[in-house]
């Protein structure tokens, strides 16, 4: 299937890790000057397919051709030299250097003498950046003072001073917000002006359908098909990819509101919680919007023990408590699903059955010693519950997929039975069907009584799934806004609203 | 794949010490007696005791240098808490290990209280330490310690070296403890990811606190038997045991970046040093040549491990 105007085109790439077909015969091409949009759930292989297109695993089987030619990438330097570039998720920068010794590094322009020449690297570099539009980046700035944002550009001027002509992008757009996508939007189709060819891999149907050309959809590792955008619509793709039709995005369960179970009065915590207060009440999902910066994980993690609030009360069913640490929190039925899920969630190298368990340990044991037969059944009855895909309860959980790593955090704090559930970005890096999937869970609880906090960056999510909206900017409430009134551009002139009052 | 991995590691080592005990048994026909692999078992218990306890802190991606000054520290109040103080000898050791445990807790604190990384912090106290133990010894050695007392140390119970008993007990303690109790699974997640086991309610800080503190206290009883098996007391003593504990620790199996290892691991890590070390000086070879032997080994060790966990798993 190799096409004549592809400039890359991958025949029947195979590959398998410790026995298990990650990707079956998936066939692949990028022509020059298209946005070739890449799709499919977490763990469908794109991940191991773009890694084998950049040089980074060698395939079990199949061919590379570029330019015509076939070739062998034994190193991401082989794929470097014919061009092809690739922009991960985890931006592999030096955070210690400065913008312009991280876009030459390890390709430094040379003075007759052999010396760096440092006036042509930051020359180069100011060009490569006001190519990208980035006039307002320093080239002298160390990458650690930088925006996620713009670390990306810096990774694509980077790609750029190597003659890229195809450029792999992973999931580029899953840590920046709204203004800053859009952005990244434009640089796309700039690059794509000049013949650069684009792999863009991404969850969100507004970019591709914006972006792409063409889109292929991979599924538990086979390659399910390849259309012009054009042909297909959001539903088709969605369907392609989980191999059956999702009903509703959000499906908003109608839960009873309660009594008050959490009530917090004048907040603060540093410069990032500021004066907070707000009753949360049984059976009602608290969506809190902000952009990122803005306070809403400080508030999270202030509620939850982990930085312990310098002033104001917080009252559980009533009666003021004082939080100190997780553990309290925990005890007092306080439960934190975190924004990062592999650092803070997780513990990746342990089985599911540990995970799940973490948070309880001391009621699964008699004395000191853990009760091996109920956590396994605890463990196994959570699998079953919140639908975790895996071999068993013993697999690691690093091996599974984003969505089922989220459920198997949810289903430990779950075991604390708690009353009060805190969600920080619950569906961030997870695909279409286990988002869905949270969703519903989410819905089951509030009918169980339990009250949850969602943080989420995703407008249309915390729209969907809230009873009432909180909008925090710079550390402070600047908008409670309740469902028939919530709408996109209420929430979003209260998310960059200006504090009254004091500056910041 | 981890747990495989793990036993995969261990079956390893032992076939190497079953490997290593041929060989050395046909190099000198001394080496392989009854009698000579018990005396092994003696000369290992205090560096096995230390090495026990030394697993549980690099299992949670810690490390503790200060154990062989706190050997020394704690052999040296015990004879001053004796001779010069005058205390009945039980009464002695058993304050002289108090202190010894004390000296590890105060590491527990520096690391936990002041987040002090544990290499710095126990480098720290491994000077001061050893410091203490020389200036309170004054260079004099106490001798003349009573008949009883090298119970410990010299004599046999049941055919088997006093000492010996202790460390397969404490060996079996600390198995179970690590593999079956709340506290061992603490230890390995802490060392797996110490920041998702905050974010679990585990208690971290606790955890680690007793761990130094237990170090602390393995390495004074290791003194006390170390003062019985040699009827002397200097202040050097123990000096460098550290580096022997960390090596049979890691040579185990014990990842040193944490969430990894077992007691099993270290058991077998010490003996095949030990018989090393015994059975190359039996057979002729010189002490440098045994020392760069064991630093080979160690490093093949690793390699071999790593190789076997690198296929199978994807990163």
């Amino acid at each position: 299937m190799s096409n004549p105007t592809a400039y890359v085109s991958l025949t029947g790439m195979s590959k398998s890790f410790g026995g298990v077909k990650v990707l079956k015969e998936v066939d692949f091409d990028v022509r020059p000057g298209e946005v070739h949009a890449l799709l499919g759930e977490n763990g469908a292989g794109k991940s191991t397919l773009i890694k084998m297109m950049s040089g980074l695993y060698t395939p079990d089987a199949g061919t590379i051709m570029v330019g015509g030619k076939e070739v062998k990438f034994s190193s991401t330097r082989d794929a470097a030299a014919v061009g092809i570039a690739t922009v991960y998720q985890e931006l592999l920068l030096f955070p210690e250097l400065s913008v312009a010794e991280n876009v030459f590094l390890g390709n430094y322009p040379r003075t007759a003498l052999g010396i760096i020449d440092w006036a042509e690297v930051r020359r180069r570099t100011r060009d490569l950046l006001d190519q990208l539009d980035t006039y307002d980046l320093d080239v002298d700035a160390k990458v650690l003072s930088l925006s996620v944002a713009q670390r990306q550009r810096v990774e694509i001027a980077k790609a750029l001073s190597k003659n890229a002509r195809i450029l792999i992008m992973d999931e580029p757009t899953a840590s920046l917000v709204e203004s800053d996508v859009q952005r990244l939007m434009m640089i796309v189709r700039q690059l794509r002006e000049r013949g650069v060819g684009i792999v863009y891999v991404s969850h969100r149907m507004s970019e591709i359908f914006a972006l792409a050309d063409r889109v292929t959809v991979l599924r538990d590792g086979a390659h399910v098909a390849t259309r012009d955008i054009g042909e297909v619509d959001e539903n088709q793709l969605v369907s392609m990819m989980v191999g059956r039709s999702i009903e509703s995005l959000f499906p908003k369960a109608d839960a009873t509101i309660g009594e008050t179970v959490l009530r917090v009065t004048n907040l603060n915590h540093g410069r990032h919680v500021r004066d907070i207060s707000f009753d949360l009440r049984r059976g009602e999902i608290l969506g809190i919007a902000g952009l990122v910066g803005s306070g809403r994980t400080e508030l999270a993690l202030t509620l939850f023990g982990m930085t312990p609030a310098t002033s104001g009360e917080i009252a559980m069913d009533g009666k003021v408590v004082r939080i100190g640490s997780p553990r309290q929190a925990r005890d007092l039925g306080i439960a934190y699903v975190p924004e990062d899920r592999g650092q803070q969630g997780l513990v990746k190298s342990m089985a599911i059955r540990k995970n799940v368990s973490m948070a309880t340990i001391e009621r699964l044991s008699s004395g000191i010693f853990i009760k091996a037969g109920e956590e396994a059944q605890r463990a196994l009855d959570a699998v079953k519950r919140l639908s975790i895909r895996c071999r068993n309860i013993g697999q690691p959980v690093g091996e599974l997929s984003g969505g089922n790593q989220q459920k198997v955090v949810i289903a430990k704090w779950l075991e604390t039975m708690p009353k009060v559930l805190i969600l920080d970005e619950p569906t961030r890096g997870v695909d279409v069907g286990a988002k869905a999937e949270i969703h519903t869970i989410m819905g089951e609880l509030v009918k169980q009584g339990v009250a949850i906090i969602m943080i989420s960056s995703e407008l249309p999510e915390v729209l969907g799934m809230s009873d009432r909206v909180l909008v925090i900017s710079g550390g402070r409430i600047t908008g409670e806004i309740a469902r028939a009134e919530a709408t996109p551009e209420r929430v979003g002139a209260a998310m960059t609203a200006h504090r009254t009052g004091e500056a910041a | 794949m981890n747990v495989k991995s793990l036993i995969r590691h261990e079956t390893l080592l032992a076939l190497l010490l079953v490997v290593v005990l041929i060989v050395l048994s046909f190099q000198s026909d001394r080496f392989f007696t009854v009698d000579n692999l018990l005396n092994q078992g003696r000369l290992m218990t205090e560096i096995g005791l230390i090495a026990i306890a030394m697993t549980f802190v690099i299992a949670t991606g810690g490390i503790d240098l200060s154990v062989g000054s706190i050997l020394g520290l704690t052999a040296i109040l015990t004879g001053v808490f004796w001779q010069n103080v005058g205390l009945p000898l039980p009464v002695a050791a058993t304050a002289a290990i108090a202190a010894g445990t004390f000296a590890g807790f105060v590491n527990g604190v520096i690391i936990t209280r002041f987040r002090v990384p544990p290499l710095i912090a126990t480098l720290a106290t491994l000077a001061l330490y050893r410091g203490l133990a020389e200036g309170i010894s004054q260079a004099r050695s106490v001798r003349g310690y009573p008949e009883w007392f090298y119970v410990l140390g010299q004599q046999d119970v049941l055919g088997v070296p006093t000492q010996l008993w202790i460390l397969f007990f404490a060996a079996v303690v600390a198995s179970i403890i690590l593999a079956y109790t709340t506290w061992g699974r603490t230890v390995y997640a802490v060392g797996s990811n110490e920041v998702a086991s905050r974010f679990s309610g585990l208690s971290v800080e606790k955890t680690k606190l007793a761990l130094y503190t237990a170090s602390g206290f393995a390495a004074a009883v290791a003194a006390v038997i170390f003062v019985s098996r040699v009827s002397t007391t200097r202040s050097d003593m123990g000096t460098g045991i550290e580096l022997d504990a960390i090596t049979a620790v890691v040579l185990g199996g014990t990842s040193i970046f944490g969430g990894r290892g077992t007691i099993v691991g270290t058991i077998i890590g010490l003996c095949l040093i030990q018989a090393l070390k015994n059975g190359l000086s039996l057979a002729g070879v010189k002490g440098d040549g045994t020392i760069m032997l064991i630093g080979a080994v160690l490093i093949l060790a690793i390699l071999a491990s790593n190789l076997f966990e690198r296929s199978g798993t994807r990163t």
